[in-house]
């Protein structure tokens, strides 16, 4: 049985001068995936920011475990649970590798024993980074960002945790890697937000999926309800890409 | 604090009209008789000459600088020195003031510039403090601690001039700064400050040279100042170091922020307020370091940003909030040149003329993530090149590579017979290249046609004289430059928005002027910077339709997109990115069936 | 060696303020103008604590320390915060207000005559081959220590970390759970408490000024001109250079050029070296 985590209302938000996203209506359920999809410039990483605190809504409400956190601030969701995850790997590159998954567990571990205890639970889950421990993070190759980047967030235990592009620019056998990692942690019973560019390799693990255009919400249902993955693809790529897409696989 | 649009009514009423304001100035005190009246109106002009010159700097520009009090002492000990030692002559004493004056911002800009912020605010800041001692250490001619007494009266063309005079002498010097300093502001020279306030990056794809264009501007702002400290001197016969000390130079910036540092005549309002206030009872004085405190504070905090400060952001905000989504928003009605898919040739697309673009092996390592892996790519003049990948393909940093705000690792980019991967970003620009921004870049306070016209700022120059001076060069230029606009408007389709304020345009239309602004630049190299993002269908027919007017002119164009179907419609060729490593060229029939460049876009195995 | 007393001790001076510029430059990226005015208010807290009530000096240090957390808190509070994250660089002109209005009030209260505080001053110990007050040798001490302890808490500890992490990227530190708010307050209520704190050592060097605020402003910037923005170990170098360069320079040619000296230093190195000695060099980036 699965609950809600997370839920928006009729969220509308956007930039000082420019608004990005319209009446989203979304929910998320503890143990499950949901993919969000869409274009550039559709409003993916604006709906992420205005979930993790770092844009103000401009009307709507933000339930987090039935709790209203429209009006928290950025780090009071992150120690709630809130954890996002960036795109373009946005760790602290001049922070050793170390540091950066102590900035991420800080305030969760007030002993200094559990903190390492955690910190080598990641070390763990991506043995790359115990290697590099001592390493600036800037060091790093982009698949050994990428971890970084989320080990630093799941470090936290976060209730629900939202993935920004993370196959972005990363090889294929990482970009498995790293979504079986995801997979694992939705098995764990996290309810997790998968943004993603790509379309296949997300599908593969989601529960709910969800297309953005123009800073809508097009289309929002569990993956079990949809009949014909072409309605995806339209919606994605336009008429002209999803007839390519329809060629190729006859070929 | 008058904000723009209520000077702007008072503009509208006629320039002329303020000269009433002199003449006013100059008959109610000599006819009243009042020696009160005419020192105060004098020590508002000298203060506002000040200011104004502040203004150009910091309003204009954007650069922080607290020097004012050390260009107006400067221009004040070189005329008392001079006059004291029988050179008296005004005619004289005023140019050599404010070349010292402009000598001084050479001196305290060149080195303050190198780093951005607070620099230049402390070295200059550090000129005002060291005046006691250069005065000091100059004493045998400047008087020293003591200052300078016998300052005799001012001789203007031989004749000496009582204090009637004096005041008409420096109403009339007033009023032609004021002249030169709005006929400044108001060109292409104004225009370009405005460029580089709103973004240095824009400025350098413009071919602007961020460092001298801002260097020019401290220093024209410094030479008012040297001018008013040649009259100030003559005021009392008597200079000393202490009228040129912290809190004048604090006075200033507060009387900028009164009457808003973005307007030339509310140099006037401020130095008026301040000087009229309570601070100037010597029951005040004492308190004037804590009033002009705490005006600085709030000044700063609701002020200082002028139409972008607290207020302004909150206006912004409001606007966006109930702007309507792209998606259900109203068409505009009585667009006639929208729904023509007709080709619209104008004399523009004629003379326009492209270059081969050679991309050859190059590679960009930021430390251990290579972005950009031994891409090679030839872009042929007159047709459309696209670049698509997914996100973190490297098709922006290749961008970024192209226009020279990065060097690559290795290899290097040729257009036509020009290296450009050895140039540094402006130079890119005025080689010929011209680009488009992923989030339009358009500075505020400028019509859509002033905008399209700042892309021949770098290609087409009219000097600051001219400019001041309002000569024939300068006009002809200013009709040339509206000419090429509005054509270029004309044939993307803006002719409507050409007189309106450019930064309040929906987001589909300031993409669009982008791309006038870039065709504009009469380039050899167009890099369009994901122009379709976040663009509904209507703004995508006017996008296309303008990128094909630039492909008949002949231009090169470059285009990274992510719009699938856009670039299929499009492109003559297509290169597809993953990974930083290119892994299909084609035709747009070939890459839609490339299974490759599918599953790169798609993931993981296509499932049918 | 006389000199090089005074030279380090002025120096120590310079560091101080150099290195409480950096704590909330690293913590907010602002450069708060009104830091050096702390100092002196904390030379003012000195007369009024040393000569006026008498108290022991041990108490005037911690009081002094407590009007300046006071007095960067509220500045941070009145001064700062309302500007966070709106892009253009108002603070500027705020902390330039700060330091005008303390300026003003400090001269209101006082009048503008320097005040003498008498610290220690009727003993001069004899070191090296050189005369020296003590509390010249208590500045240099503590100009070491403060930059030394600067820059180990932030490399060392877990609050310094998370601070640098919050210089160098606040969205992803806020993401974290970092309270950036909570950091700025801290940092400029401890730049502000440490500047107050030692005024009575700079008061015996110097005399309760009202505008000792104004030049000390200046010569801590051109600490970290030299050292680089943001290096703690930059900041000492930084302004142990310039108190070598000023005192060396009125020594040899009079006390008129000294600030000249340090005016040539700040230019030289604007030209050859903007970034400093242990400055970060900055990506551009579009």
């Amino acid at each position: 049985m699965t609950d809600e985590v997370l839920r928006l209302e009729d969220v509308s938000a956007g930039y000082d001068d420019l608004r990005a996203l319209w009446d989203i209506n979304l929910s998320v359920r503890s143990g499950e995936i949901t993919v969000l999809l869409g274009p550039n410039g559709a409003g993916k990483t604006t709906l992420l920011s205005t979930i993790a605190g770092l844009l103000r809504t401009y009307s709507g409400k933000i339930l987090f475990e039935g709790r209203d956190v429209t009006t928290l601030q950025a780090h009071t969701r992150a120690r709630l649970g809130l954890g996002l995850v960036q795109e373009n790997k946005r760790i602290f590159r001049r922070r050793t590798v170390e540091e950066n998954l102590m900035i991420g567990g800080f305030w969760r571990y007030r002993r200094r024993r559990d903190l390492r205890a955690a910190i080598e639970a990641e070390y763990d889950r991506f043995p790359i980074l115990r290697e590099r421990r001592d390493k600036p993070a800037g060091t790093l190759s982009g698949g050994e960002q990428q971890m970084l980047a989320i080990s630093q967030v799941v470090l936290a235990k976060p209730r629900v945790l939202m993935l920004d592009e993370p196959s972005a620019g990363l090889a294929p056998e990482i970009v498995r890697r790293v979504f079986s990692a995801v997979a694992a942690l939705r098995d764990s019973g996290m309810a997790i937000i998968l943004v993603e560019q790509v379309v296949h390799g997300p599908l593969e693990i989601a529960d709910t999926i969800g297309v953005l255009d123009l800073g809508r919400l097009v289309l929002f249902k569990a993956k079990r309800d949809i009949e014909d993955i072409s309605e995806i693809e339209r919606l994605y790529f336009g008429e002209a890409g999803a007839t390519s897409l329809r060629e190729s696989n006859q070929s | 604090m008058l904000n723009e649009t209520t000077l702007d009514r008072l503009r509208r009423v006629s320039p002329y009209a303020a000269l009433l304001i002199p003449v006013l100035a100059y008959v109610v005190p000599v006819a009243t008789e009042s020696p009160f009246l005419a020192r105060q109106v004098t020590l508002i002009a000298i203060m506002a000459m000040v200011v104004v010159g502040l203004n150009i700097t910091y309003g204009y520009a954007g650069e922080f600088a607290l020097g004012q009090a050390a260009f107006y002492a400067v221009g004040a000990y070189i005329t008392g020195v001079l006059a004291v030692n029988g050179h008296n002559e005004m005619l004289l004493t005023l140019p050599l003031s404010a070349l010292g004056a402009a000598l001084c911002g050479l001196i305290s800009g060149i080195p303050g510039l190198r780093l951005g912020g607070w620099s230049l605010a402390m070295v200059s800041f550090f000129l005002v403090l060291l005046i006691p001692d250069i005065a000091d250490i100059t004493r045998e001619w400047t008087g020293g601690f003591d200052g300078l007494p016998g300052i005799p009266l001012m001789v203007v063309a031989g004749t000496e001039v009582d204090s009637n005079g004096y005041l008409l002498v420096v109403l009339i010097v007033a009023t032609l700064v004021f002249a030169a300093a709005r006929n400044l502001v108001k060109s292409r020279i104004g225009a370009s400050l405005l460029v580089l306030k709103q973004s240095p990056v824009l400025a350098r794809s413009l071919g602007i040279s961020v460092y001298r264009s801002k260097l020019l501007a401290y220093v024209i702002g410094a030479v008012p100042a040297g001018i008013a400290g040649c009259l100030f001197s003559y005021l009392d016969g008597y200079i000393a170091p202490e009228s040129f000390g912290f809190s004048v130079s604090v006075g200033f910036l507060a009387a900028s922020i009164l009457g808003g540092s973005q307007s030339i005549y509310g140099s006037l309002i401020g130095a008026a307020l301040l000087q009229l206030g309570p601070l100037r009872s010597t029951a005040f004085q004492e308190y004037s370091l804590v009033v002009y405190g705490v005006f600085l504070i709030i000044g700063g905090i609701f002020f200082s940003g002028g139409i972008t400060g607290i207020g302004g952001a909150l206006i912004r905000r409001v606007r966006a909030r109930f702007s309507p989504s792209p998606s259900t928003a109203p068409r505009a009605p009585a667009r006639a040149s929208v729904s023509s898919t007709e080709a619209r040739r104008t004399a523009v697309t004629d003379k326009a003329s492209g270059e081969t673009l050679v991309i050859r092996n190059v590679t960009k390592a930021f430390g251990a993530i290579t972005a950009v892996n031994d891409v090679s790519i030839e872009a042929p003049a007159g047709k459309v090149t696209a670049i698509i990948g997914a996100n973190g393909s490297g098709k922006t940093t290749l961008l970024n590579l192209i226009s020279g705000f990065y060097r690559p690792t290795s290899g290097e980019i040729i257009l036509g017979k020009t290296k450009l991967s050895t140039l540094t970003a402006h130079r890119i620009a005025r080689s010929g290249v011209a680009r488009t921004f992923q989030t339009p870049t358009i500075p505020a306070g400028l019509t859509a046609a002033d905008v399209v016209a700042t892309a021949r700022l770098a290609d087409v120059r009219v000097g600051v004289l001219s400019t001041i001076l309002r000569l024939p060069k300068f006009h002809r230029v200013r009709r040339e430059d509206r000419r090429a606009a509005l054509e270029v408007l004309e044939t993307v389709g803006l002719s409507h928005v050409a007189n309106q304020p450019a930064s309040s345009l929906p987001l589909g239309t300031r993409r669009l002027l982008e791309v006038a602004r870039a065709l504009a630049r009469r380039p050899r190299l167009v890099l369009l910077d994901e122009p379709a993002s976040g663009l509904d269908r209507d703004a995508l027919l006017e996008l296309a339709n303008a990128i094909r007017r630039i492909r008949e002119a002949g231009v090169t164009v470059i285009l990274v997109e992510h719009n699938f179907s856009l670039v299929l419609d499009l492109a003559d060729t297509i290169h597809v990115l993953r990974r930083g490593v290119k892994i299909a060229s084609g035709t747009p029939d070939e890459i839609r069936t490339n299974a490759e460049v599918l599953e790169s876009y798609v993931g993981t195995a296509v499932k049918s | 060696m006389n000199t090089i007393f005074a030279a380090l001790s002025t120096g120590a001076i310079y560091v101080i303020v150099a290195v409480a510029y950096n704590l909330v430059f690293a913590a907010t990226g602002v450069f708060n103008f009104a830091q050096a005015q702390f100092v002196m208010l904390g030379t003012f807290v000195a007369y009024v604590g040393l000569v006026t009530f008498e108290l022991p000096w041990v108490l005037v240090i911690v009081i002094g320390a407590l009007i300046g957390a006071l007095v960067g808190f509220l500045e941070e509070r009145l001064a700062i915060r309302p500007l966070q994250g709106l892009g253009f660089h108002g603070e500027l002109v705020t902390t330039l207000g700060v330091a005008v209005l303390l300026s003003g009030v400090a001269i209101v209260i006082w009048g503008t005559d320097p005040r003498p505080v008498g610290f220690g001053a009727h003993t001069i110990l004899t070191l090296a081959g050189g005369r020296v007050f003590p509390a010249e040798i208590a500045l240099i001490a503590i100009g070491i220590a403060v930059a030394v302890g600067a820059h180990l808490i932030s490399s060392r500890t877990l609050f310094g970390i998370t601070n640098l992490a919050a210089s160098e990227d606040r969205v992803a530190a806020r993401l974290r759970g970092v309270n950036v708010l909570r950091l700025s307050v801290i940092a400029f209520a401890l730049a502000g408490a440490i500047c107050v704190g030692v005024g009575p050592f700079v008061a015996a060097k110097t005399a309760a000024t009202p505008n000792l605020g104004d030049i000390l402003a200046i010569k801590g910037f051109v600490a970290l001109a030299i050292g680089g923005f943001g290096s703690h170990k930059g900041a000492l170098i930084g302004g142990l250079v310039a108190g070598l360069a000023e005192a060396f320079t009125a020594r040899f040619l009079g006390s008129t050029y000294q600030n000249l000296a340090v005016f040539v230093l700040l230019l030289v190195v604007l030209l050859t070296r903007p970034n400093g000695l242990f400055g970060e060099r900055e990506q551009r980036v579009v």
